[in-house]
């Protein structure tokens, strides 16, 4: 849902593998499991009515424990004791954990139901070929904004970088982020990794730097809301929500020149045991209505292209939650970009420091 | 002289004030008419209704009190018992035991709780409530230790030989005249630890398995996806509860003749 700090989490796996935690190579648990499912999944992204039809169909009973950012998915994980048989990582998450080799490679000849994915959201850098993961729900990072107090309508992420906004702007606390505004505003991918491109753009985020009122990740939404910023960047999820409850307020916008796409994928713990019950959840999620009872309950996109034709239209044509073709056309996901990373950290440090 | 007094008022109110003002607003908007967090549009008891209609929150609420009661039960047992052990006897390694005892309290909590999920990892106990009881023991008999070893500081061991003397035997001594002279430093300890176990997050979240979610995870969970009156609501409710137990535990911790002062 949204991508956390990359360096709290990067110490976390190079601690865990200092630690000879890497179980990777036992073999996997095999057989059918029991009649039983364990998900860990972020809360409010499985609606209860979803979770109850798939019981009575199945007689398969579901357990579901809630997190709240991606370092929980990888320290159960870790642990190795946790029973998890789903969880629901964000992309950068699901490549740490395909590292680390806590995943169960899919057993594709099981999902009948693969075929009803957008091809857009499969074989992504994170997960070559989907061996590990498939696509649950997916988004944008884009920004909200106060329309009666910019006095405009945007379409661009020029505003946050305007000096008559000055202590109005808001940006994620988020070093690949913030990077990628600045790189998608410059005209350039998000993944550079062009030495002089990033210090563009690092340049550009320092002189805005003055212009912020404040780094923050956690409730970006509640902040714009109550009127301290005018402009908040920020995960569509939270934003839309915040338009849905005040549209004649608030605004989310996907800027023109591009901005991240984000997905969370439904992946095997390596330890998973209740193989049977895996399966047949992973493909009732992707029925097309089941897929669209999903969205129309919790407002977020999925892949699943058959499932539109049961999606509320209120929520299909909500340019925050499904973007035009030519928008999310320029958008893209965020992918290792190796050595570039230990650059861009450098120019996050000076500019925190600033 | 008055002068000063008053302005020490004063500033003693605003204290109370820069504590309190927070918590009061959370009460406030949990009665809140409206779902947005920042303006006050009316009385009602909607979301406590919501609350009370919440299956995750209930559960979650279910798994706090098995946890706190569990914790409660094995952590006073336990911490009576160093406590005894340490006020009564000399032992080799007494020093020792007496500085480790403050060390689960002492140390972050987010160190104890990594160290503990690695401990679970090495035994293979998987992650459930009985790891999160487990986990919560660790810390909490620290706490009655060290409240009940408080109250035997002022014990008055004649009454013991007293009942010794007349001839009960150890067994009686402890259950007859003991036991109810330290009752209300163990009660008190026992109040204390069910408190800061229902409270606790930190080492919670890492040692919770499979349902096992309790309250206050439950609470984080829902907070990250924005904050609603429902939260508001049932911190609301675990304040009251957290704020009765410590009153209860204050009065009983004071000797009696304080008591009957104030």
């Amino acid at each position: 849902m949204r991508p956390g700090r990359w360096t709290r989490v990067f110490a976390l796996a190079a601690a865990a593998s200092f630690a000879g935690c890497q179980r990777g190579e036992e073999p996997l648990p095999q057989g059918p499991g029991e009649k039983k499912l364990n998900v860990y999944i972020w809360s409010e992204y499985l609606p209860q009515e979803v979770i109850e039809e798939f019981q009575r169909r199945t007689g398969i009973s579901v357990r579901y424990d809630l997190y709240d950012s991606n370092e929980p998915v990888l320290e159960k994980l870790q642990s190795g004791v946790a029973d998890y048989d789903l969880v629901v990582p964000s992309d950068y998450m699901v490549r740490i954990l395909v590292h680390l080799k806590l995943l169960r490679p899919l057993d594709k000849s099981r999902l009948k139901n693969l075929g009803n994915l957008d091809p857009r959201f499969l074989d992504k850098d994170f997960d070559p070929g989907n061996a590990y993961s498939l696509p649950y729900l997916w988004g944008t990072t884009g920004y909200g904004y106060d329309k009666p107090k910019a006095g405009r309508e945007h379409e661009s992420w020029a505003p946050l970088f305007d000096p008559a906004n000055k202590g109005q702007i808001l940006m994620l606390d988020d070093m690949r982020e913030c990077f990628a505004v600045a790189l998608k505003f410059l005209g350039h991918s998000l993944n550079s990794t062009d030495p002089a491109v990033l210090k563009q753009a690092a340049d550009l985020l320092k002189k805005q730097k003055p212009l912020v009122k404040t780094y923050n990740s956690g409730d970006y939404e509640n902040i714009l809301a109550s009127g301290d910023v005018s402009y908040a960047h920020g995960y569509n999820g939270q934003l839309a929500k915040l338009v849905a409850r005040e549209p004649a307020r608030f605004a989310y916008v996907l800027p023109k020149e591009g901005a991240t796409i984000w997905m969370d994928s439904v992946c095997i713990p390596r330890r998973a045991r209740n193989v049977d019950a895996i399966y047949a959840f992973l493909d009732y999620i992707q029925e097309p209505e089941v897929n669209a009872r999903i969205v129309n309950g919790i407002s977020y996109a999925s892949a699943n292209v058959p499932a539109r034709r049961w999606i509320r239209p209120e929520i299909l044509n909500d340019p925050a939650i499904y973007p035009s073709e030519a928008a999310l056309a320029r958008c893209e996901f965020l992918e290792d970009i190796g050595e570039a990373t230990t650059i861009l950290d450098e120019y996050w440090t000076e500019i925190k420091a600033q | 002289m008055r002068r000063g007094s008053r302005l020490l008022a004063v500033h003693a109110a605003a204290v109370y004030v820069f504590l309190y003002a927070p918590i009061a607003i959370l009460v406030l908007f949990s009665f809140n008419r409206t779902s947005q967090t920042a303006v006050w549009q009316g009385f009602t008891l909607e979301w406590y209704r919501r609350l009370f209609s919440n299956e995750l929150i209930l559960a979650s609420v279910r798994n706090s009190l098995i946890v706190g009661a569990a914790t409660t039960a094995i952590a006073t047992v336990l911490g009576t018992l160093v406590a005894l052990a340490l006020g009564r006897h000399e032992f080799r390694g007494k020093g020792a035991t007496r500085s480790l005892l403050y060390l689960p309290i002492i140390i972050p909590e987010i160190v104890v709780g990594a160290a503990l999920v690695t401990f679970f990892g090495v035994v293979g106990l998987r992650l459930s409530l009985t790891t999160v009881v487990i986990a919560h023991v660790v810390f909490s008999v620290s706490y009655v230790a060290i409240v009940v070893k408080a109250r035997l500081s002022g014990f008055d061991r004649s009454l013991e030989e007293a009942a010794l003397d007349l001839g009960a035997r150890p067994l009686q001594t402890f259950w007859r005249v003991t036991l109810p002279l330290i009752l209300p430093g163990v009660v008190s300890g026992a109040l204390l630890v069910f408190t800061v176990s229902i409270d606790d997050y930190v080492i919670t979240s890492f040692v919770a398995g499979v349902g096992a979610t309790t309250l206050p995870l439950q609470i984080y969970s829902m907070l990250k996806v924005g904050v609603t009156p429902e939260v508001n609501a049932v911190s609301t409710l675990l304040l009251a509860v957290t704020v009765v137990l410590i009153l209860v535990a204050q009065r009983l911790h004071q000797p009696p003749s304080e008591r009957a002062e104030s």
